[in-house]
């Protein structure tokens, strides 16, 4: 099957299964993240246990509470690919982990994520400030 | 005939960015400069489905059908804004939905385009500037390089060193994170300190319209790189935002009739709360 012929529900699952068979769980992106540092969930917990857990999440398993904290503090800073001594593009990883800890497959959350249920009208309500009618009709 | 990818594209400015129209106007005068016509593109009808990243399904249907449009409207390069919307381009809807475009940040365009633009940037604006650096965003494009480069460039215009970088790859991913905003600001007003600048540049707008705040505690001016680069061309242009954000009365500082022909209620419920919110710190104190 082509990539463009699959939902992105499969491609996120197909992905998972493949970082997390690909990742070692040697917690080098771990030690490298700004984030655990200022995570207090994280203050017990080890990198490589972490990371197991992580893989854990990425192939449908429920994860640790730590494997979990950890997914949702990720804030996309990237320092974890740089970290990876396997080259693999930990960023996504952890994305695909943070999506699917946040329900993304329709799971029940297993994280507290912000989200805006008036994002569109707020704005298009700021556009309306900003931006002139004609630019508006053009350009939203 | 197809559209020639190095002279017209489509600039996706997100959604975000609304609050900054005269960055997205600013944006199109300076492509145009340097001789690439941009149509822009923005808002929720091209939502890159980050807003609803919890739920795939939704998030799939927005970024397949924003997909969809910019294939429609037959540019063969799509510049991007926004980080996020540029990484979800690249790494979940591209992959899912066939893209007839290429895909290439701003910053990458006009740092490919110094030489045309360095002839342009004749007003010597006098500041010593400190970029808002993230980590994040980074490894994929490398701003914290090419937009100094480009500020560098300006006449009177010093960039300052300094090794901090906030996590995330923009503000709007730790804001959400109990007292790491603060934090953040703190450790770029001390950086700002130690280095000696009197200008933060902001990448990103999600940066920008909570760093604006800092204009606030201390006497520095937050401007965004666009800015910069429009205040050496002698492109005018207010940054309303930071005006209405910093002001004791955002409504007084719009103006009534303005608020009445945006929509008095939806300004009064989605607008108004946002601009009155206290800064994350104000006059220096933790």
């Amino acid at each position: 099957m082509r990539p463009s012929e699959q939902t992105l529900v499969a491609y996120i699952r197909d992905n998972s299964a493949r970082l997390a068979a690909a990742c070692t769980a040697c917690g080098e992106c771990y030690r490298a993240c700004p984030m655990v540092a200022r995570t207090p969930a994280l203050a017990d917990a080890t990198p490589a246990a972490v990371m197991a857990g992580i893989r854990d999440i990425l192939n449908d398993a429920q994860g640790t509470p730590e494997a979990i904290a950890f997914a949702g503090a990720c804030v996309r800073s990237g320092v974890c690919t740089e970290a990876c001594p396997e080259k693999l593009d930990a960023a996504f990883l952890m994305r695909l982990a943070s999506l699917r800890v946040k329900g993304a497959l329709g799971d029940p959350p297993r994280v507290t994520t912000k989200h805006d249920p008036r994002w569109s009208a707020r704005v298009k309500a700021f556009a309306r400030l900003t931006m002139t009618e004609q630019e508006r009709t053009e350009w939203l | 005939m197809a559209l020639n990818p190095d002279t017209s594209v489509t600039f996706w400015y997100g959604c975000n960015m609304a609050r900054h129209g005269e960055i997205v106007r600013l944006v199109t005068q300076i492509l145009s400069a340097v001789g690439v016509e941009a149509a822009p593109a923005g808002g929720p009808a091209y939502c890159c489905g980050s807003p609803q990243e919890a739920n795939a399904r939704i998030a799939a249907g927005m970024a397949a059908r924003t997909v969809e449009k910019f294939n429609e409207a037959g540019r063969a390069k799509v510049v991007t804004w926004c980080p996020s919307c540029h990484m979800n381009m690249d790494d979940l809807m591209a992959p899912v939905t066939e893209a007839a475009f290429e895909t290439q940040h701003i910053t990458q365009l006009l740092a490919a385009r110094a030489n045309t633009l360095h002839p342009l940037l004749v007003n010597p604006v006098p500041a010593r500037v400190l970029l808002h650096a993230h980590h994040g965003f980074n490894g994929r494009v490398p701003v914290n390089t090419d937009v100094p480069n480009l500020l560098a460039m300006i006449p009177g215009l010093t960039m300052l060193d300094h090794p901090l970088r906030v996590p995330a790859h923009m503000c709007s991913a730790i804001a959400p994170k109990p007292g790491e905003l603060a934090r953040a600001h703190l450790e770029t007003l001390d950086a700002m300190q130690e280095t000696g600048a009197d200008t933060l540049a902001t990448v990103f707008h999600s940066c920008h319209r909570d760093a604006v705040s800092l204009e606030r505690a201390r006497p520095i001016r937050v401007a965004n790189w666009i800015h910069l680069l429009a205040d050496a061309m002698g492109l005018p242009y207010t940054d309303e935002y930071k005006v209405w954000r910093n002001a004791d009365d955002p409504r007084a500082a719009i103006g009534e009739d303005r608020i009445v022909a945006s929509g008095d209620v939806a300004f009064a419920q989605l607008v108004e709360p946002e601009l009155r919110r206290p800064p994350i710190i104000s006059n220096g104190i933790p």
